[in-house]
């Protein structure tokens, strides 16, 4: 086995995992609590949409249905970040603690070695849930599914995932530059990702060009949402989702490296 | 004597508050964006001349404020030191100490909430004065305001610390703060109004004690109740203070029985 | 020795190794972290300063240095974990933080403070997925766990949690987690630390055979025992510089100064005369009349002008030198009481015993 070949690593990265996966369900009682408790957490959003659009038919010319499928996408991003890539959350930890020491030896890259580090199994809730809401809404959009947007949704969606998941990335990166707020600016950058439940439409022209350009949020799930519903005037946005993702990809991966140059150990 | 050990545990947690400020800056953040997406998403709505609850743009503006308020308060990360404390065992030194253990843990929550009012509220000022104003109401009305936010900081810790208690039986309290949450931004209506939701989830809420937390402070506040209404809502707050206060010492000496009996 | 045959590639040679850290220069709490972010100062310190060195296959080196002198640092270097701020370094003809898959390959690393094995796996599931990342067979797989069982007695230690290991426990499944892909080069940092004697014996005995079987061998160690069990050289690092590198006999020659010389004398003679006479040495009364132990620096006075001293007030009867010992030598090291000036008669680097 090379690793340098992606179905290898991809396979190796699916070895670290499961085995975290079995060791994280061992404790039955925590996977329960952490499904359940993700599952309320997305069900009280949803149950704000139903109460707000039980009064009106749309928000920002948008449906409850079309609502509910931007909704999702943060959802199944955030599920996708907790139960695979939950690793990258502990990299300002491993940073200060010197914990790299080990990765930075072995012929498996740092950066999936890091990520494969841990399984949030809250993230088994929000697939769940988000799954869920995506299905109920894509069932009720009015969209003629073609062979070939069936295609598009599939790499949008897969491409808005990766955007969230480079965003983390990038910001988890900071703990090699700057130690003692390292642990903030991950979660409050997160926190700003919730802004992307709700159409961009609503916001200010300030906030959109911030969630456009300079954190591309609205990329993971409102621009790829318009794209496949072809949703107004500007639905062609969304078809860029895979070149923002890949640039997303390139620098977060940069910034990675460029951190891991800076890398000190500890004990020094 | 006792008394003086509490003062003296709120005098150092008031100090100590610093340290948390990281934890507090956070918990700030997470409820500012929320804040920041609701304002928005209401305008819109208020605007577009429906009907939410008979709530003009100006009220529901200072409704969410107060819900932020009242939801980033006591939220200054105790809980997770001492749900570490119970899952590691560490409780069984907090025992031995001459304190009742819920009364100390309360003395430390109110050394940091004077902090987290300051600080909460001068936010919340500010997005007020940024947004063009919010409507205030007259200081009779304003001083039942402040006791019914005074008595959030009782009855929110006590929500939080029977929670907490539950690391006596789970291993993992993420899940379960998450959870209480979510169940606390339904039922108090910091996620939206009560009137707004389905029939049988605002009585479900008026009958626990979390509607006392976010609801009962904005009525008052935003004057939909008044006079005996205002006095009755509180004594409400007041009454559930009490009843999860003495639930609060029954489940500490049950779990800590187990405690004993298992050998921690 | 290796210094003197040129034929030999060197396998790991650095070159002016420095790692310069840079910490920033800032007060505690909120208001020093605000200046830091105006001032800007640090304070920098060479943790490794222009080391150079150059290591045979095959070799075992003890790199000894009281704590804080660059030992781990000078490791993390070699084996690309830190990348140096100046100098160069080459492993196996690769650069180690440029390739680090390709130098993952040829190295094992352990650090004894420190485990590699995930947490919250058992030790066998934690082999397992280095045996996946190393590509290693199924059959070359089960030949390293026996061997490492026989020697380790690793097989109790598979299904255990590796946050369940006991400190001994958890260093034998992280030897084997180490050296588990039959790396050419290893580099050990205080492999021996909170074993048993008897475990111990057996890791020396192991890794005496890993030697002896071609690999190279770096050995951070506060224990004596593992330095004279397997190296035959010795690299001794003080404040980032290597003050000595050459054979572990060269060691005594080189830093133990002090000399201790036991004599008998025919008559009866007072020991304060004695201490008279040799204002520089350390003169006590042995165990009966005439008997002495002296005490004396060998750059101070030569074990000659002892004996003459002696020999003018009686007459010799018995004479005895104690042999200075490594272990002296290298406690001296670790606790910082090494003095330097002897490097500099040329007795020191590269030349061996």
């Amino acid at each position: 086995m090379t690793t340098t070949r992606p179905i290898a690593t991809a396979r190796m990265y699916r070895r670290c995992l499961g085995a975290h996966l079995r060791a994280a369900l061992e404790y039955e009682a925590d996977f329960w609590i952490l499904v359940v408790a993700s599952i309320m957490m997305q069900a009280t959003g949803v149950i704000f949409l139903g109460a707000v659009f039980a009064r009106i038919p749309t928000l920002a010319g948008w449906t409850l249905a079309e609502v509910v499928l931007i909704y999702s996408l943060v959802v199944i991003a955030e599920g996708v970040g907790s139960l695979c890539f939950e690793g990258t959350w502990y990299l300002p930890w491993m940073v200060n603690q010197g914990d790299l020491d080990y990765t930075l030896v072995r012929p498996y890259p740092v950066v999936l070695q890091t990520m494969s580090g841990a399984v949030g199994l809250n993230g088994v809730g929000n697939l769940l849930t988000g799954g869920l809401l995506m299905a109920w809404s894509l069932s009720r959009v009015d969209v003629d599914w073609s062979p070939l947007r069936i295609a598009l949704a599939v790499a949008l969606f897969l491409s808005a995932v990766l955007i969230k998941l480079s965003v983390t990335l990038a910001s988890t990166s900071a703990c090699f530059w700057v130690f003692g707020a390292s642990f903030m600016l991950p979660t409050a950058l997160h926190q700003v990702g919730e802004l992307a439940k709700y159409p961009v439409s609503v916001y200010s022209a300030g906030i959109r060009v911030a969630l456009t350009v300079v954190i591309p949020f609205a990329f993971v799930s409102f621009y790829p949402a318009a794209a496949v519903l072809g949703h107004g005037q500007d639905s062609w946005v969304g078809l860029l989702t895979p070149l923002v993702a890949g640039y997303c990809v390139v620098v977060a991966g940069a910034v990675f490296r460029r951190g891991l140059r800076r890398y000190e150990s500890s004990g020094n | 004597m006792a008394a003086r050990a509490y003062l003296c545990m709120v005098k150092v947690s008031a100090r100590t508050v610093l340290t948390y400020r990281a934890n507090f800056v956070l918990g700030l953040f997470a409820v500012f964006f929320q804040l920041l997406a609701m304002l928005y998403v209401w305008r819109l709505l208020l605007e577009s001349g429906k009907d939410f609850g008979g709530y003009t743009w100006p009220q529901m503006k200072a409704y969410l404020l107060v819900a932020f308020v009242t939801s980033s308060l006591v939220s200054a990360y105790g809980d997770f030191r001492m749900a570490a404390r119970i899952r590691d065992g560490l409780v069984s030194l907090d025992l031995v100490k001459p304190v009742t253990y819920q009364t100390a843990r309360f003395a430390e929550t109110v050394g940091r909430a004077a902090l987290e009012l300051a600080v909460t509220f001068a936010v919340a000022g500010s997005i007020a004065l940024v947004t063009g104003g919010i409507p205030v109401p007259d200081l009779p009305q304003l001083l039942l305001f402040a006791v019914s936010i005074a008595a959030v900081v009782p009855l929110k810790f006590l929500v939080v610390y029977l929670s907490t208690l539950l690391c006596f039986w789970t291993q993992n309290y993420m899940g379960v703060a998450w959870a209480r949450t979510s169940l606390v931004a339904l039922l108090s209506g910091s996620l939206i109004p009560l009137v707004l939701l389905p029939s049988w989830l605002q009585t479900t809420a008026m009958l626990l004690p979390f509607a006392s937390l976010t609801a009962t402070p904005a009525a008052i506040y935003l004057g939909q109740a008044t006079g005996g209404e205002a006095l009755g809502l509180l004594l409400t707050q007041a009454g559930w203070v009490t009843v999860l206060w003495v639930a609060g010492r029954l489940v500490w000496r049950f779990a800590v029985r187990q405690l004993t009996v298992h050998g921690g | 020795m290796p210094a003197a045959t040129m034929a030999v590639m060197p396998v790991i040679e650095a070159r002016e190794l420095t790692k310069v850290f840079r910490r920033p220069d800032k007060s505690e709490g909120l208001r020093g972290s605000l200046r830091h972010l105006v001032t800007r100062r640090y304070t920098t310190t060479s943790a490794v300063d222009h080391v150079s060195l150059s290591i045979e296959p095959g070799e075992a080196v003890a790199y000894v240095g009281p704590n804080g002198a660059g030992k781990s640092t000078t490791v993390k270097l070699l084996s690309g974990i830190l990348v140096p701020t100046s100098g160069e370094v080459v492993v196996g003809g690769i650069v180690p933080h440029r390739d680090r898959i390709a130098n993952a390959r040829q190295v094992g690393v352990l650090f004894g403070q420190r485990t590699q094995l995930w947490w919250d796996l058992p030790v066998r599931e934690s082999l397992a997925l280095l045996r996946d990342m190393y590509g290693i067979g199924p059959a070359d797989y089960r030949a390293q766990l026996a061997r490492f069982d026989e020697v380790l007695e690793l097989g109790e230690l598979l299904p255990v949690t590796a946050r369940k290991l006991s400190l001994g426990q958890r260093m034998r499944a992280d030897l084997a987690a180490a050296l588990l892909h039959r790396p050419g080069i290893v580099y050990l940092d205080e492999p021996t630390i909170g074993l048993d004697i008897a475990v111990k014996d057996r890791v020396r005995d192991f890794l005496r055979r890993l030697v002896a079987d071609g690999t190279t061998l770096i050995l951070t160690t506060h224990d004596l025992g593992d330095i004279e069990d397997v190296c035959r050289r010795i690299a001794i690092i003080d404040g980032g510089r290597i003050i000595y590198d050459g054979g572990l006999d060269g060691v005594k020659d080189t830093f133990a100064r002090e000399r201790c010389m036991h004599v008998r004398l025919t008559t009866d003679v007072d020991p304060q005369s004695v201490a008279a006479l040799l204002p520089d040495a350390e003169v006590t009364p042995g165990g009966s009349p005439g008997e002495f132990t002296i005490r004396f620096d060998r750059f101070v006075l030569t074990a000659g002008q002892v004996i003459a001293t002696a020999s003018s007030l009686a007459e010799i009867d018995d004479l005895l030198i104690d042999e200075p010992a490594i272990e002296d030598v290298v406690r001296k090291v670790y606790s910082g009481e090494l003095e330097l000036e002897p490097a500099e008669d040329g007795v020191g680097a590269g030349v061996g015993a």
